[in-house]
C-alpha cells in the first residue's frame, strides 16, 4: 500500500519510513507540518497513513486525521500521549503509543496493511490500541 | 415657625402631664429619670408622633439639650448612613402599633454616629387605644465596632487563604505541566535513541555488528516499553508486570513471523512499586529474549509464561521446551551480566532448571508488605 508519514521528528520520520518499506509498501511522502500534510493528501491520495499529533505548527494532527477520514483514508495516530486523542478518535482506525518498538510497529503495520486490504479478522497486536477498544474504556477521553 | 413653636409647646404640656400625672414621689417616674437607660416617650396624638419627654441618659447620649428634643420626632437622630430599611422596619412597626427591637445607627448632636439598640413599645390605656410609645437606646458602638474589627479580620484571613490556594493550584499546574513535558521528551529521546541505532544498524555491513547493535537496540526498547507503561495505573507509584510481560512477548513472539513458536501466557495483575520497574523489566526481557531466540531453531518451541504471587512473593516464570542451542559467547556473556546485576539490585532469585528440552526459569522477588508499598 501507498503510505503517508505525517511526523514532525525527521529521524522518527525517516526510520518509519523505512520500516514501511521493509514491510513491502511504498512512502508517498514525510510531512512535518499540517500544511504540508493536507498538501500532500490533496495531491496524491494516500491508502494509509500515520499521523503524530504534535506536528511542527502544534498539535494540529487531530485536524489532519479528520481530512484523511474525510478522505476515507485509513489511518492511525502514532503518539506520545493517546489520551490527548478525543473521545471519537477522530475518524482513525486506532493509536500506536511512542515509543513504539521495531516488533510493535512491524506488527502494527501488518495488521493495518491486512485491513486496508480487506482481511480485518486479524487480532489486533498489544502496540496498537484500537479505537473501539479505547471507546469501550470507562475513563479513557 | 410659628407653628413649630407651637407644637413644641404642646409637646412640652404633654410631658408636664405625663410627669403630673404621677405623684411627686412615685418611684417610676423617679427611676425613669435616673437610671442609666436612654429613654424617651413619645405622643402619636400629636402631629408627626414628637418626643414629649426624654431622660437625662438619653441627653447625654445624643448631645441634645431637653429643649432640643422635644417637640421633635426621633427622626432627627438619622443620618445620612442610616439604614433606610431600618427606618421602614420601625415606621411599620410604629403603624401597626407593635413593638420593634432594631439595631440602627444613629447620629449625636455633634454628627459623630453610634450603634442603636433601640426598642419601641406602644403604650396604651384601658380602652387599648395607644396613648405614648416608649423607646429605651442602647449604645453598642463598641460591641459592633470589634464585631467589624472581627469580620474584617476574617475577610482578611479570607483573602490570604484564597491567595496561597491560588499560589499553590499556579505551583500544582506548572509542576504537571513539567512533568508531562518531561514524560514526554524522555519518550522521544528513547525512540530517537532507538532510531540513530537502527541506522546504525542499517548501514553496517559487518553482521557481527549489525548483531550488535541489534542486541543494543533490543534493551533501549525494552526501558522504552517500560516507560511507555509507567504513570498509565491510577496509583502511578505502581507498575503492571503482567501487562508489560504481555506486551513484551506477544510483540517479540508474533514479529519472529513464525506460527511454530507457540506462546502460552498465565498472567495474573501484579503490581510492583514503579521503581522496581526498569529492572525486572529488564530481566524478563533477558528471560524472554533466550527463549525465544531457542525457539527460533528449526523446530520451533512451545513458550509459556507464568507472572503471579507466590505466597505473596512474586514469581515471574519462563518456560521454553525447545531445542537447546550454542549462544555467541559475547551476547551470553553480556545477558548473564545484566541478569546478575539486575537480580542484585532487586534482591530477587533468578532459578534456572535443565530437563531435556525443557528449560524453565523462575524470578522470584521476595516481598513484604513494607517492601511492597515503600517507593
Amino acid at each position: 500500500m501507498r503510505v503517508l508519514i505525517v511526523e514532525d521528528e525527521m529521524l522518527l520520520a525517516m526510520e518509519l519510513e523505512s520500516e514501511v518499506e521493509m514491510a513491502g509498501h511504498e512512502v508517498t511522502g514525510l510531512a512535518m507540518s499540517s500544511s504540508q500534510a493536507l498538501e500532500q493528501i490533496a495531491n496524491e491520495k494516500p491508502d494509509f497513513a500515520f499521523v503524530d499529533i504534535h506536528l511542527m505548527d502544534g498539535p494540529t494532527g487531530i485536524d489532519v486525521g479528520r481530512k484523511l477520514a474525510e478522505a476515507d483514508v485509513p489511518y492511525v495516530f502514532v503518539s506520545g500521549n493517546i489520551k490527548k486523542i478525543p473521545e471519537d478518535f477522530a475518524g482513525a482506525l486506532g493509536a500506536i503509543e511512542k515509543p513504539y518498538t521495531m516488533n510493535g510497529m512491524k506488527n502494527a503495520l501488518a495488521y493495518v496493511s491486512a485491513v486496508v486490504m480487506g482481511d480485518k479478522d486479524g487480532l489486533p497486536p498489544a502496540s496498537l490500541v484500537l479505537a473501539t477498544e479505547a471507546a469501550a474504556e470507562p475513563g479513557f477521553a | 415657625m410659628q407653628e413649630q413653636d407651637r407644637n413644641r409647646t404642646d409637646a412640652r404640656d404633654a410631658g408636664d402631664r405625663l410627669v403630673a400625672g404621677h405623684v411627686r414621689e412615685d418611684p417610676f417616674a423617679a427611676a425613669f429619670k435616673a437610671t442609666r437607660m436612654p429613654m424617651i416617650v413619645t405622643d402619636p396624638k400629636q402631629q408627626d408622633n414628637p418626643i414629649i419627654f426624654c431622660n437625662e441618659a438619653f441627653r447625654r447620649l445624643t448631645g441634645y439639650s431637653d429643649d432640643e428634643v422635644v417637640g421633635r420626632n426621633c427622626r432627627l437622630l438619622q443620618g445620612p448612613k442610616t439604614d433606610p430599611a431600618t427606618i421602614a422596619a420601625i415606621r411599620s412597626a410604629i403603624n401597626a402599633g407593635q413593638d420593634i427591637a432594631v439595631d440602627i445607627l444613629n447620629y449625636r448632636k455633634d454628627g459623630s454616629i453610634f450603634w442603636n439598640a433601640v426598642f419601641i413599645s406602644p403604650v396604651r390605656d384601658d380602652a387599648g387605644s395607644i396613648i405614648y410609645f416608649f423607646a429605651s437606646q442602647l449604645d453598642f458602638t463598641n460591641v459592633k465596632s470589634r464585631e467589624a474589627d472581627l469580620a474584617a479580620a476574617r475577610h482578611e484571613a479570607e483573602a490570604e487563604v484564597a491567595k496561597h490556594t491560588a499560589n499553590l493550584r499556579a505551583a500544582l499546574d506548572a509542576r504537571s505541566l513539567l512533568v508531562h513535558e518531561v514524560d514526554h521528551r524522555v519518550k522521544n529521546n528513547l525512540l530517537t535513541m532507538a532510531s540513530i541505532v537502527k541506522l546504525q544498524a542499517r548501514v553496517t555491513r559487518d553482521e557481527g555488528r549489525k548483531q550488535t547493535l541489534m542486541a543494543v537496540l533490543n534493551r533501549i526498547e525494552a526501558l522504552s516499553t517500560v516507560q511507555r507503561k509507567l504513570f498509565t495505573l491510577d496509583d502511578v507509584s505502581k507498575f503492571d508486570m503482567s501487562d508489560f510481560t504481555r506486551e513484551l512477548v506477544t510483540d517479540l513472539v508474533s514479529a519472529t513471523g513464525r506460527d511454530d513458536i507457540r506462546l502460552s501466557l498465565d498472567l495474573a495483575p501484579l503490581l510492583v512499586p514503579a521503581v522496581k520497574a526498569t529492572p525486572l523489566s529488564l530481566i524478563v526481557n533477558e528471560l524472554v529474549g533466550d527463549a525465544v531466540r531457542r525457539g527460533l531453531n528449526d523446530g520451533g518451541g512451545d513458550i509459556h509464561v507464568v507472572v503471579r504471587r507466590l505466597n505473596g512473593d512474586f514469581l515471574i516464570r519462563i518456560e521454553d521446551i525447545s531445542e537447546p542451542v550454542e549462544q555467541d559467547s559475547e551476547s551470553a556473556e553480556l545477558g548473564s551480566m545484566l541478569l546478575k546485576a539486575l537480580a542484585q539490585q532487586l534482591g530477587a532469585k533468578i532459578e534456572k532448571k535443565l530437563e531435556g528440552r525443557k528449560t524453565v526459569v523462575d524470578v522470584v522477588l521476595l516481598v513484604g508488605e513494607e517492601q511492597e508499598n515503600s517507593h
